[in-house]
């Protein structure tokens, strides 16, 4: 069986025009690499960090002194993530250029775009969590530009209800970061790689 | 369909509903004593974002919160400095350097007799 989902993983053949590296760059495949990475080293992250003001900046210290490798798979997550979100711009500057999104891929189209958001709002949610100065003053000055647009009172009510860094916000960016963003992230992904069979750009034989 | 779409929209605004508590607007007193006060100085408390300040003999208490951003503006001898994006104030809140456009919130208070109650 195990034998049999492997084989089924991979396409049954590929064209080598779509393997030529200039033709796609990967960008799209890297970034969901870089997706990984970020679940494997976050779910690490996850036996040390405590989503409290007042423990957060601790555990992350304790977690970078005290901890073996901890450091590195702390550097890890957080370079991925600029690597990740960099990888997809790419990507996207790659599909505008390319012409990709035109029919009959506008839908994909869509869908990638919500996944460049959704990653954004990750790498937002994600930045408060250390709870140090650099990041405290970042999240607030990006809550007063939320405020600022159509509907923003109400995300800010759902997002920060106490403020900015003060208990019960912190722990919506976490609950925000580990689970809701990355499971958006994981089924608009699938949904994306099955709109490239489907639309049949690539695996024109399927 | 017909079921989907009276019950998404109407589970979406229970969720808001939820997700929105009851959170009493925090208020505080603050009362100094005047003498506290230095002349021409100021009293900062930067963990609840407000400056006591005596200038030319008047007593003002101001929000330390940017009105550009929201970061907290440090307090210095001559002016009031934004770290987050180089906002400059004067000591009366007036915005004296962008990228702030509006002066800084003054709170109301009261004297009573040698103490002065900041309402916050």
């Amino acid at each position: 069986m195990f034998k049999e989902f492997l084989k089924h993983l991979f396409p049954r053949l590929v064209l080598k025009s779509s393997l030529k590296i200039t033709y796609t760059f990967c960008l799209g495949g890297l970034a969901f690499t870089a997706f990984m990475i970020l679940g494997v080293s976050g779910l690490l992250l996850l036996f040390y960090y405590q989503p409290s003001p007042e423990k957060a900046f601790g555990s992350i210290l304790f977690l970078e002194s005290s901890v073996w490798g901890g450091r590195y798979l702390r550097s890890l997550h957080r370079l991925t993530s600029h690597v990740f979100l960099v990888l997809i711009f790419l990507h996207t500057l790659r599909v505008i250029l390319t012409g990709a999104y035109r029919k009959p891929r506008e839908l994909n189209w869509l869908i990638g775009f919500s996944l460049l958001l959704v990653a954004i709002f990750s790498a937002y949610t994600g930045y408060l969590l250390p709870m140090d100065q650099l990041s405290l003053w970042a999240t607030q000055t990006g809550m007063e530009l939320v405020a600022g647009t159509f509907l923003g009172n109400v995300a800010l009510g759902i997002l920060v209800p106490d403020g900015v860094g003060l208990p019960m916000s912190l722990l919506r960016f976490y609950i925000l970061h580990i689970m809701l963003a990355p499971l958006a992230l994981l089924l608009l992904s699938f949904l994306h790689f099955y709109r490239i069979r489907r639309d049949k750009g690539v695996l024109p034989y399927l | 369909m017909i079921a989907a779409l009276i019950s998404l929209p109407a589970a979406l605004f229970l969720i808001g509903k939820f997700l929105r508590p009851t959170i009493a607007p925090k208020r505080g007193l603050l009362v100094v004593e005047k003498s506290a006060i230095p002349v021409h100085g100021a009293l900062v408390y930067r963990e609840s974002r407000v400056a006591v300040i005596r200038e030319a003999g008047e007593i003002y208490a101001l929000g330390l919160v940017c009105t550009h951003l929201g970061c907290t503006v440090g307090v210095t001898p001559q002016e009031l400095i934004c770290p987050c994006h180089g906002s400059v104030f004067d000591r009366r809140g007036n915005v004296v350097k962008g990228p702030a456009d509006r002066p800084l919130v003054r709170y109301p208070f009261e004297e009573r007799g040698d103490r002065v109650a900041v309402l916050l």
